[in-house]
């Protein structure tokens, strides 16, 4: 969809390099968070569209506010919701419980849970293998024109932008795919586009923009 | 709160926190979640896996010529080599600096990152203004890291959009012939794979 998050290309967010910048995070929450939203997925205690595509469902005033792991707990709990893992309003009367001055509830162990997650983080699911590929490295393309509702791996700042593919990376499921059945495997492309294609002549010596395209926001140059 | 992206205020600390901290508990309380779960997946990422892990990948591949062929025909294969590998580094491609070309990471819809090799991402990888400025104006960005590039060397941006992520090569530094391994993988600091910096030699301020 094209909301908030693609951000490709945007002024006025200011500097890069800002105090502070450099830890992974400063809370001890957030870590948490993070382990929550893998303990979510690996135990399948969510549903719907993963945590990237229900992140850019925020409304675009609270994502530009909230930090990452603020996104990442606002998404996980829409999971829990939509599988009735949580009921509306739970998460609310606990805050009252521990702002009261409850004791969060005991630590609870469980090893194999441990393990699952863990194993869960150090698979590996590569690429599939392409059959059929209707572009070649070398081959100017041009990203389609488009504008989806839904969640999508194509940036604005490349629509309508010819580029010239680099590579056949492998087959993917499509992301931008909302059923019935399976997502169509398709062959996805790592094309170069040159500075000039995307933002015109600006200050800077020309540079160039990979990206990794799916075949169907590609198409032919006639 | 993070500085996540400078100017603005995001609302005080203790609202997040404590639904942070009401979620797991309500997750634990309902015994779905185990708290040594959680504790473990942190402890992964604070302990094993991180920017020290690509700093071996680039030091064996200054230090091997065979290895640093594997390693960019197939960035997956040949980390697994040295044990390393799991999500977001599924499809992992290597991509290496010359005195030509200049590789940076981003990912600018998201904050897609190669977590085997790098660890868990700074902040300012995920901010705003990274995402929005790397894509359309990597010199100004680079220059804030300190690092300035010739006019003739070619900035190559990798948008790491899709399922792919990247892992930059960055030069060997001169002055580090007859280096351990160690020695050289001391010098590779995890902002030289991100892009936005390059190895010093070594030396006493190194």
């Amino acid at each position: 969809m094209d909301g908030i998050h693609d951000l490709g290309g945007m002024h006025g967010f200011g500097a890069v390099v800002t105090p502070g910048g450099d830890a992974p995070y400063h809370e001890r929450w957030e870590p948490r968070v993070f382990a929550l939203q893998v303990l979510i997925g690996v135990e399948g205690l969510g549903a719907g569209p993963g945590g990237r595509a229900t992140r850019e469902r925020m409304d675009p005033a609270s994502y530009l506010e909230a930090s990452y792991y603020e996104r990442w707990l606002w998404s996980s709990e829409r999971r829990l919701l939509r599988k009735g893992t949580i009921a509306p309003g739970e998460v609310e009367a606990m805050m009252e419980r521990l702002a009261a001055g409850e004791p969060a509830p005991a630590p609870q162990s469980d090893p194999d849970q441990a393990a699952r997650a863990v194993a869960w983080l150090r698979e590996v699911v590569p690429l599939q293998p392409v059959e059929q590929a209707r572009f070649a490295p070398g081959q100017r393309v041009r990203v389609r024109r488009m504008r989806p509702a839904g969640h999508t791996r194509c940036p604005r700042y490349a629509r309508g932008a010819v580029g010239v593919v680099e590579h056949v990376r492998g087959a993917d499921s499509l992301p931008d795919h909302t059923g019935p059945g399976d997502a169509p495997v398709e062959p996805v492309y790592g094309v170069a586009f040159r500075s000039d294609e995307l933002w015109g002549r600006g200050e800077e010596p020309a540079w160039t923009v990979m990206l990794d395209l799916w075949e169907s926001y590609l198409e032919e140059i006639t | 709160m993070s500085d996540d992206h400078g100017h603005h205020h995001p609302r005080p600390d203790s609202e997040v926190a404590l639904r942070a901290r009401a979620l797991e508990a309500l997750l634990v309380e309902k015994g779905l979640v185990a708290t040594d779960a959680v504790d473990a997946i942190i402890e992964l990422y604070e302990r094993d896996v991180g920017p020290r892990n690509g700093a071996r990948v680039v030091a064996r591949a200054w230090a091997d010529p065979a290895y640093r062929e594997r390693l960019l025909a197939d960035g997956t294969k040949a980390i697994a080599e040295l044990g390393f590998g799991g999500a977001e580094a599924d499809n992992l491609v290597a991509v290496a600096n010359t005195a030509a070309v200049h590789n940076a990471v981003v990912c600018t819809l998201c904050s897609c990152y190669p977590w085997p090799v790098l660890g868990l991402p700074p902040t300012w990888y995920k901010s705003l203004p990274y995402r929005a400025r790397m894509v359309a104006e990597p010199r100004a960005v680079l220059r804030e890291f300190g690092l300035e590039l010739p006019d003739e060397v070619e900035v190559r941006v990798w948008d790491s959009s899709a399922e792919i992520r990247y892992l930059v090569v960055p030069m060997r530094p001169a002055g580090t012939d007859g280096l351990t391994e160690d020695a050289l993988a001391a010098l590779v600091t995890r902002d030289c794979m991100i892009g936005t910096a390059v190895p010093l030699p070594p030396g006493p301020a190194a």
